[in-house]
C-alpha cells in the first residue's frame, strides 16, 4: 500500500513536470552598481516596476550553502538554505544546476528547484552529511515587474556569533539580479528580460555571468 | 592510411607543352618549353603602348588569344625585341616633341595655350522667368505662413483666454500618462497600471489645436455631429485637443435594476462621473473628455468581467447573458438585471432616474473591481527572496506546515464579483424585508411595544438588529429581547435564553416568530406581576396545543390564584393571526354558599370550576398588564 502510494506520487510529479506547471528553470541576468549610485537605480526601478504606489520592499536574508560529497561523483552536490532574518517565514531550500552553455540565449539559464521548509532543515541536512561551504547575508530591496523579480542587494559577511548579524560588507557595490522562474520551454521570457535590462542600461549593465570563468580567477 | 590495402597511384603533371609533331608510330614530339627570356619577349611584344586606359587593356586581354595564335603561326622576327624597341623609340620622339612645345609655350612669345571653348546651352528667357517666379512664390509662401503663425502666437499671448499649448500639455501630464511616439503624443487612460488586464486599449492622441477659426469650425461641425461631447463647447478655448478612439466616446453607465414580477423595486446607475475633485476649471476642457472616455472604459471592463463570471458560474437557476444585459435570480421571483448603456449622443442620454442613485451599490461595484485590480498587481513578495514570485503567503506556508488537501482546496476558492454583488443584493432585500416586517408589526401591535435597534455598522452581506419587547410602564418587570442576524438568504435569531433559530427568506416566518415572542412576553410579564402582587402561579404553558399550529408554537396560557386562594384567573393568549386575549375568573368558595344535600360542606366549593369570561376590553387600563393589575387588585380580598 505504501509503495503504491509512493509510485503514485512519483507519477504525479512526472506528469506535473510533463505538463510544465512546475517552474524549474531560472533565467538570470546579473550586474552590480556602486553604493553611491544605488539611489538612482532604486528610483528608476520604482518607476519601471509594478506597485508604483508602495514603497520598495526590503529584505534581509541569510543564505547558507552546504555541500554533500558523494563517493561516486567528483563534483559535490550543492544545496542552499535561505531564511529571512527580518520576519518569521519558512526557510527556503534551493538546488541550482549548472548554467546551460548556450550562447544564442539572451540570459543565463539554469535549472532550479525551490522548496519551502521548516527551520529544522539545517539539522536534517547536517545529519545527511552535508557540510557548511559558506554563508553570507544579503540585504536590500526587491521589485517585481510582471513575472520578473529584481533584487538590489548588499552582500555582507556573516560575523561571529557575538557580533550583530550583518555589519561587515564585502564590497563597495550592490549586486543587482534580474531573474524569472519559469517552467520548461518558455524561452520567450529571455527576450522580455533583455528588453527590461536595456532600460536600466546606463545605470547598471546586466549580463550573463559565467561562473566557471570567474572560478578560475585567483 | 591503411598500408595493407595500399595501391600504387602514379601522379603526373598534365601535358603543358604544345605538340609539335606526331610521328607515324604515334610518338608525340613536344615543343620545348619557352625559356624565361622567350616568355619575357613574348609578353613584351604583346604590350600595346598606344593603349593605356583600363578598358583598352581589358579589350586587349580578350584579343590576347588571337595574338598568341598569330605569333605561333608567324615566323619569329629577326630580333625579338625589334617591335618593342620601335614602339619605345616612337614614344621617346613624342615625349621630346611635347617637351619642346611646352618650353616654347612657357615663353608665351610664339605660342599661347587657350582653353577650347564649349558650345553654350541655348536658354529660353521666358522659361527662366517662370521658374524664378515660381521659386520666389514658394519662398514668399513660407515666409507668409511663418509670419501668420507668429502673429497668431502674439495674439494668443495678448489674449488671456487662450493658454499656451505647452502649459496645457504640462497640466495634462500631471494627471494623465503621456509618451512621445515619433512625432505624435500618445496618452493612456486605461487602468492597466492599476492592475487591470482588460484587453481594450485606452490610448488617446494629443494634438495642438491649429487656430481659433479652425477650432470654432470644428466645434460647430462636431457639436451637432457624431460626438456631441461638451468638450467642444466654444465657450472655453483650449490650444490642446485630445482625440479619443471612437469606441470610448460618448457616455456610458451601468444600470442595475431589481425586478419583482415585472415591477421595478430598485434601480441604480453606476458610473465614474462626478467623483473626485472637479479640476476641469484649472485643467482644461480635455479633462472632461478624458474622464468621460475613462468612464466608458471602466463600465465596459466592469460589464465584461461580470458577463464572463455570469457565464462561468454554476448557479441553481443559471444566469442569462443577452447582449448588454445580465439577468440573475436573487430570491424566488426577484431578479437582478445589470445592463450596460453606452450612448454616443449626449443629449438623448440624459439619464432620468439618476435621482435614486444607489451610492452603496456603486461603491460596492467600484470596490470589487478595484480589489480585482489590486490583487492583480499586488502580489506578496517572497521572503526569503529566493522563493517563487506569485503564491500567496498562505500557499508559501502550506508546504512547511504540511497543509492537507482540504485546506489547499479551500485556498483556491474565491468569490467572483458577480457572486458578491448577488450576495449583497440578496442581503439588501433581506434587510428591507426584515425592516418591513418589524415596522408593520410595531405599527399593528400596540400593546407590548416592539423596539428594534439596527446596528449602524454592518458589512455588505450581514447586518444585525436587536429587538426589545416591553410593556409601557412595566419595563422593569420584564423585557424580552432577541437579536436577529440578517444574512444573504436567511435569518438567524438568537433569543435571550440562548435558543438559536434559523429562518428562511420568507417574511411570514419572522412574523410568526415575533408574534410568539410577544405571546411569551405577555405571559412571563404576567407571571412576574402576579408574584409582585402575591398571587400564586398555578400553572403556565407556552404551547397549549390548541388552535392553528404554527411553526414556533401557538396559544399560551397561565392560571393564577389569589393570595388567599379564593379567586382564580385564567388567561389565554392566541396569536392567530391577531393577538387575542381571553381572561376567565372563578371564585371558590362562592360567598353565597347554601348547604344542600348534594354539597353539604363549604370546602367542596374549593374544587372550583365555575369560570366566567371577563369582557377584557371593557376593563380599565392602557395595556394588557395594566388591565391585569387592575383585575388582580380588584379580586384580591382580605376577607376570608
Amino acid at each position: 500500500m505504501q509503495m503504491t502510494q509512493i509510485t503514485n506520487s512519483k507519477e504525479l510529479l512526472s506528469t506535473a513536470l510533463q505538463s510544465r506547471i512546475i517552474p524549474n528553470q531560472e533565467f538570470l541576468l546579473q550586474g552590480s552598481i556602486l553604493d553611491s549610485a544605488v539611489d538612482h537605480l532604486i528610483h528608476r526601478l520604482r518607476g519601471l516596476c509594478d506597485t508604483v504606489d508602495a514603497s520598495p520592499e526590503q529584505f534581509h536574508d541569510l543564505e547558507v550553502c552546504l555541500s554533500l560529497r558523494q563517493p561516486t561523483q567528483t563534483a559535490p552536490l550543492m544545496l542552499r538554505v535561505r531564511r529571512a532574518l527580518d520576519r518569521d517565514s519558512p526557510f527556503q531550500l534551493r538546488y541550482i544546476g549548472q548554467p546551460e552553455l548556450d550562447r544564442s540565449r539572451p540570459t543565463l539559464v539554469r535549472s532550479s528547484i525551490d522548496v519551502g521548509c521548516t527551520s529544522t532543515i539545517l539539522d536534517f541536512l547536517t545529519e545527511l552529511g552535508c557540510r557548511l561551504d559558506f554563508e553570507y547575508v544579503s540585504r536590500g530591496y526587491i521589485f517585481r515587474k510582471g513575472r520578473m523579480k529584481i533584487t538590489v542587494s548588499k552582500i555582507k559577511a556573516v560575523p561571529g556569533k557575538q557580533q550583530e548579524i550583518g555589519s561587515e560588507t564585502v564590497s563597495q557595490s550592490y549586486l543587482v539580479e534580474l531573474s524569472v522562474l519559469a517552467p520548461n520551454g518558455q524561452d520567450s521570457i529571455g527576450d522580455e528580460m533583455r528588453i527590461f535590462a536595456e532600460q536600466l542600461k546606463p545605470l547598471v549593465q546586466l549580463e550573463k555571468i559565467d561562473y566557471k570563468r570567474l572560478g578560475g580567477l585567483p | 592510411m591503411n598500408i595493407t590495402n595500399g595501391v600504387n597511384v602514379s601522379v603526373e603533371t598534365t601535358c603543358e607543352n604544345q605538340i609539335q609533331e606526331i610521328t607515324y608510330d604515334g610518338t608525340e614530339i613536344y615543343q620545348p618549353p619557352p625559356t624565361l627570356s622567350e616568355t619575357l619577349t613574348r609578353c613584351a611584344a604583346r604590350i600595346d603602348f598606344s593603349k593605356t586606359s583600363l578598358d583598352d587593356l581589358k579589350k586587349e586581354d580578350k584579343s590576347a588569344e588571337d595574338d598568341v595564335k598569330d605569333s605561333s603561326q608567324f615566323q619569329p622576327s629577326l630580333w625579338p625585341w625589334d617591335s618593342v624597341r620601335n614602339k619605345l623609340n616612337d614614344a621617346l620622339t613624342e615625349i621630346c616633341v611635347l617637351s619642346d612645345v611646352i618650353s616654347i609655350a612657357k615663353d608665351k612669345r610664339y605660342l599661347v595655350l587657350d582653353p577650347v571653348p564649349e558650345d553654350p546651352d541655348e536658354i529660353k528667357p521666358i522659361v527662366q522667368v517662370y521658374s524664378r517666379k515660381k521659386a520666389l512664390g514658394q519662398a514668399a509662401q513660407v515666409l507668409l505662413s511663418g509670419a501668420e503663425r507668429l502673429r497668431n502666437s502674439h495674439s494668443e499671448q495678448r489674449n488671456r483666454n487662450v493658454t499656451d499649448f505647452h502649459i496645457e500639455l504640462l497640466r495634462l501630464r500631471q494627471n494623465w500618462r503621456l509618451k512621445k511616439v515619433s512625432n505624435a503624443i500618445i496618452g493612456d487612460l486605461s487602468y492597466r497600471t492599476a492592475g487591470s488586464k482588460y484587453g481594450m486599449s485606452g490610448t488617446f492622441e494629443v494634438t495642438k489645436a491649429e487656430d481659433l477659426t479652425d477650432e470654432e469650425a470644428a466645434s460647430g461641425t462636431t457639436g451637432s455631429g457624431n460626438n456631441g461631447l461638451p468638450t467642444q463647447s466654444p465657450k472655453t478655448t483650449s490650444s490642446l485637443r485630445v482625440i479619443v478612439p471612437a469606441e470610448l466616446q460618448g457616455v456610458a453607465y451601468i444600470k442595475v435594476i431589481t425586478q419583482k414580477d415585472q415591477e421595478d423595486l430598485c434601480t441604480a446607475n453606476v458610473n465614474l462621473m462626478g467623483h473626485g475633485p472637479n479640476i476641469t476649471q484649472q485643467a482644461g476642457v480635455w479633462q472632461k473628455t478624458l474622464e468621460f472616455a475613462q468612464n466608458v472604459l471602466f463600465c465596459k471592463e466592469l460589464f465584461s468581467q461580470l458577463a464572463r463570471e455570469a457565464i462561468q458560474l454554476q448557479a441553481p437557476i443559471p444566469h442569462v447573458v443577452i447582449g448588454n444585459q445580465i439577468r440573475a435570480t436573487l430570491l424566488p421571483g426577484i431578479q437582478l438585471i445589470i445592463s450596460l448603456c453606452h450612448s454616443t449622443t449626449f443629449d438623448s442620454s440624459q439619464p432620468g432616474p439618476i435621482n435614486d442613485h444607489d451610492h452603496v451599490l456603486e461603491h460596492s461595484l467600484h470596490q470589487l473591481l478595484r480589489e480585482v485590480h489590486h490583487k492583480n498587481s499586488h502580489h506578496p513578495f517572497p521572503h526569503p527572496t529566493s522563493g517563487p514570485l506569485g503564491p500567496s503567503k498562505k500557499r508559501m506556508l502550506a508546504g512547511p506546515k504540511a497543509a492537507d488537501r482540504e485546506s489547499l482546496l479551500e485556498m483556491t476558492k474565491s468569490q467572483t464579483i458577480l457572486e458578491q454583488i448577488i450576495a449583497q443584493a440578496q442581503h439588501i432585500f433581506m434587510r428591507k424585508r426584515t425592516q418591513y416586517v418589524l415596522d408593520t408589526l410595531a405599527r399593528d401591535v400596540k400593546d407590548p411595544q416592539i423596539v428594534s435597534h439596527w446596528n449602524a455598522m454592518n458589512s455588505p452581506i450581514m447586518s444585525c438588529v436587536k429587538i426589545n419587547i416591553v410593556t409601557h410602564g412595566y419595563d422593569t418587570i420584564n423585557r424580552t429581547s432577541l437579536v436577529i442576524h440578517v444574512k444573504e438568504r436567511s435569518l438567524k435569531c438568537i433569543c435571550r435564553d440562548g435558543r438559536v433559530m434559523h429562518l428562511s427568506y420568507e417574511p411570514q416566518e419572522l412574523r410568526d416568530l415575533i408574534l410568539c415572542q410577544i405571546n411569551s412576553h405577555q405571559i412571563s410579564c404576567l407571571l412576574n406581576l402576579a408574584r409582585c402582587m402575591a398571587w400564586t402561579v398555578l400553572s403556565n404553558s407556552n404551547n397549549l396545543g390548541i388552535g392553528k399550529v404554527e411553526p414556533l408554537g401557538n396559544a399560551s396560557s397561565c392560571l393564577l390564584a389569589s393570595p388567599n386562594g379564593d379567586r382564580m384567573i385564567a388567561v389565554q393568549i392566541r396569536c392567530d393571526p391577531q393577538i387575542d386575549v381571553k381572561v376567565y375568573i372563578a371564585r371558590s368558595p362562592r360567598p353565597d354558599f347554601i348547604p344542600n344535600p348534594l354539597v353539604p360542606e363549604k370546602f367542596w366549593e374549593n374544587l372550583g370550576g365555575h369560570f366566567k369570561e371577563v369582557r377584557f376590553d371593557k376593563i380599565e387600563g392602557k395595556s394588557f398588564l395594566n388591565k391585569m393589575e387592575f383585575l388582580m387588585a380588584a379580586l384580591t380580598s382580605n376577607s376570608v
